[in-house]
């Protein structure tokens, strides 16, 4: 690991080696505020991410929405093409794909809701059930895993108080286990909603939370 | 650069703008030579760019090593239907992080590569297909391309040339078999992510039932390189078997992680022990993955004369897949980490196929059992005779992928397995 101190909530790029700020890793000075309806249809589909509020009752594909979707579904020559982005959407809105929402989803797409079923368990970043305001997603996949990624799950299980899958009793946190998420030279990464936190080490664990609950209370 | 450590001995080309957000830009990427390599293209004409891809020897960087140009001369001409470009940004190897570095610090160069393969193969639409976990990452290349739209780099009439191209992107949802070429035409069709037979292969009929290409992110963006300096400018790195230069994701035991580009050809060691500044702590390099999780392990030993080629590494024993350099100390239980493949193998099989859906699954319980102290010496056989009967024998090569560590770490590492074994029968557990 390099010399310099550790900065964390955590990205890979102070390694005094690049003059960069988080903004900078991110991107998000480039990429800027998203709006909901999506700019040109051949990015519309890209904003599968977790809100931090969400409505589990939420109405789908309304107004500006139902604009972000027509999109979508304009560049597809099939409406089946649009399942994803269209389920992308609706857990955006909902947080999670309720067998309602997928039902929903299948008449829209005029699916059967059996088809959409089958799709949508078969994709693992649906989340089947309501899960907390962050979710907390740790890789334990090799190149992490040789690094320490079962202590840093280990810390997150401990310093939320969750056993692995559930939801903290203040609705905050749930952590789990993931799959490699491609950040493998920065272990252990963890995926928090849309962000990923790299080189995070178990003693980084309290002052992530902190910053999240911070973040919260912000607003 | 190198991200997120720079080493001298790198050869940058794809790499050039890593770690530098000036070159997010339309302007700041031009000011790197952006978008030259498709105006050459459309100038030359689509049977002179796939000759030059044919020519520079490019072989496919998402693991298998295809020659691009011969892939593409495959797709048929004249059939007045659509074809499809497939960008496959849904990286996901465990080991492998050279995609992500390309899309969030050079969209463009990417946009560039897709341009240059639709145009190379006549498909007016590319769909960039990314895994869904990559949110960040999206939104620079969502920014990128509104702004390439914006410039009439993209959409209709590119650069005034009359060619019109469409990309679109599409985000995925947390499926690794999704990366597997005809996995991800299902999943970008709006179905389950499962694997399907071939033939008949993409180019006859592939998404939507048109033909069909798909490529990885490092492919196309090479591509945008040899477009604009032509076929022998990127035959004077590398092998005469493996052309050109490579991203190196190096992760594990090392000080200085991180991605790094060379010719291929480039040797391990040096690789390990200088550019990544040797093993962390001044400890003994004990096993290297060399090619992301779904090649066979290699020793120590096996490491001494490897040279990082798909030639070189393929002499040592093994397969260069995507040069994604997982590396091992003295430490490091190997038991432990295979089981961990094992159960990965098992989530992310689709269960089409039984040999997989049910050998990943047993793999997994056996060598939790070993690891547990509970395992005896003719479970590495039955470990064996289950991955022999994982090769060769499914739709796609997810079940390969665990036998090949399951079968080279006991034969390399048996001595670790027997240690388990030996200590649970000692305290009495079996």
């Amino acid at each position: 690991m390099s010399d310099a101190p550790f900065r964390n909530p955590g990205w890979a790029g102070n390694t005094g080696e690049f003059d960069l700020s988080e903004d900078d890793v991110r991107g998000a000075a480039y990429a800027g505020e998203r709006p909901p309806e999506g700019r040109h249809p051949s990015t519309s589909a890209s904003y599968p991410f977790m809100l931090v509020e969400r409505d589990p009752y939420a109405p789908l594909f309304e107004g500006r929405h139902k604009e972000r979707y027509e999109k979508i579904r304009s560049r597809y020559p099939t409406a089946m093409a649009a399942l994803l982005p269209a389920l992308n959407l609706a857990q955006e809105l909902r947080g999670h794909i309720s067998p309602e929402t997928m039902d929903e989803v299948a008449s829209l797409l005029g699916l059967s809701s059996a088809y959409v079923r089958g799709v949508a368990t078969f994709y693992t970043m649906y989340n089947k059930r309501p899960v907390g305001r962050f979710l907390i997603q740790v890789c334990t996949n090799i190149s992490c895993n040789i690094c320490g990624a079962d202590e840093v799950l280990a810390a997150f299980l401990e310093h939320t108080g969750t056993e692995l899958g559930d939801t903290s009793d203040d609705g905050n946190f749930t952590v789990v286990e993931a799959e490699c998420l491609a950040a493998c030279g920065f272990p252990t990464c963890v995926q928090i909603n849309e962000r990923y936190f790299e080189d995070v080490s178990a003693r980084d664990v309290p002052n992530i939370l902190k910053r999240l609950t911070d973040e919260l209370a912000a607003g | 650069m190198a991200y997120p450590y720079r080493h001298e001995k790198e050869t940058r080309i794809l790499s050039e703008c890593f770690g530098d957000p000036s070159a997010r830009t339309v302007a700041g990427w031009k000011k790197h030579g952006g978008y030259q390599g498709i105006a050459r293209a459309l100038e030359i004409g689509r049977d002179a760019t796939i000759e030059d891809v044919k020519a520079s020897g490019l072989r496919g960087r998402g693991g298998a090593g295809f020659p691009t140009g011969l892939k593409w001369s495959f797709m048929p001409k004249n059939t007045g239907r659509p074809h499809y470009l497939l960008c496959n940004a849904d990286e996901s190897e465990p080991g492998t992080f050279k995609d992500r570095e390309i899309i969030r610090w050079t969209p463009h160069q990417l946009i560039e590569g897709c341009l240059v393969g639709s145009y190379a193969i006549g498909a007016a639409h590319c769909y960039i297909y990314l895994r869904g976990e990559f949110f960040e990452t999206t939104q620079i290349l969502a920014r990128a391309l509104e702004e390439a739209y914006a410039e009439g780099l993209v959409g209709r009439d590119i650069m005034g040339s009359g060619v019109d191209i469409d990309i679109t992107l599409h985000v995925g949802a947390g499926a690794y078999i999704c990366g597997e070429e005809t996995g991800l035409m299902n999943s970008l069709e709006g179905r389950r992510g499962e694997p399907r037979i071939k033939p008949p292969f993409p180019a006859a009929v592939g998404a939507f039932g048109m033909p069909t290409t798909i490529n990885n992110v490092e492919t196309l963006a090479a591509t945008a390189h040899i477009a604009r300096h032509g076929g022998e400018w990127y035959r004077q790195w590398g092998t005469d078997k493996s052309p050109g230069t490579k991203l190196f994701c190096v992760s594990g035991h090392v000080n200085r992680p991180g991605n790094y580009e060379f010719p291929l050809g480039f040797p391990m060691m040096e690789l390990i022990e200088d550019v990544c500044g040797g093993m962390r702590d001044g400890k003994a390099l004990k096993a290297v993955i060399p090619g992301g999780s779904s090649v066979p392990i290699m020793s120590a030993e096996d490491c001494r004369a490897c040279t990082l080629c798909y030639e070189g590494v393929e002499a040592a024993g093994s397969m260069l897949g995507c040069a994604s350099v997982i590396v091992m100390d003295e430490n490091t239980d190997i038991v432990k980490q295979v089981r961990r493949m094992a159960y990965f193998y098992t989530h992310e099989s689709c269960g089409q196929c039984t040999p997989c859906r049910e050998g990943t699954a047993w793999a997994t319980r056996i060598l939790r059992r070993i690891e547990d102290g509970l395992g005896t010496e003719d479970d590495l056989d039955t470990l064996i005779q289950i991955s022999e009967q994982m090769t060769g024998t499914t739709i796609c090569v997810l079940s390969d992928s665990l036998a090949m560590p399951i079968i080279s770490s006991i034969e390399k590492f048996r001595e670790d397995y027997l240690a388990l074994i030996r200590r649970g029968e000692r305290v009495g557990a079996a």
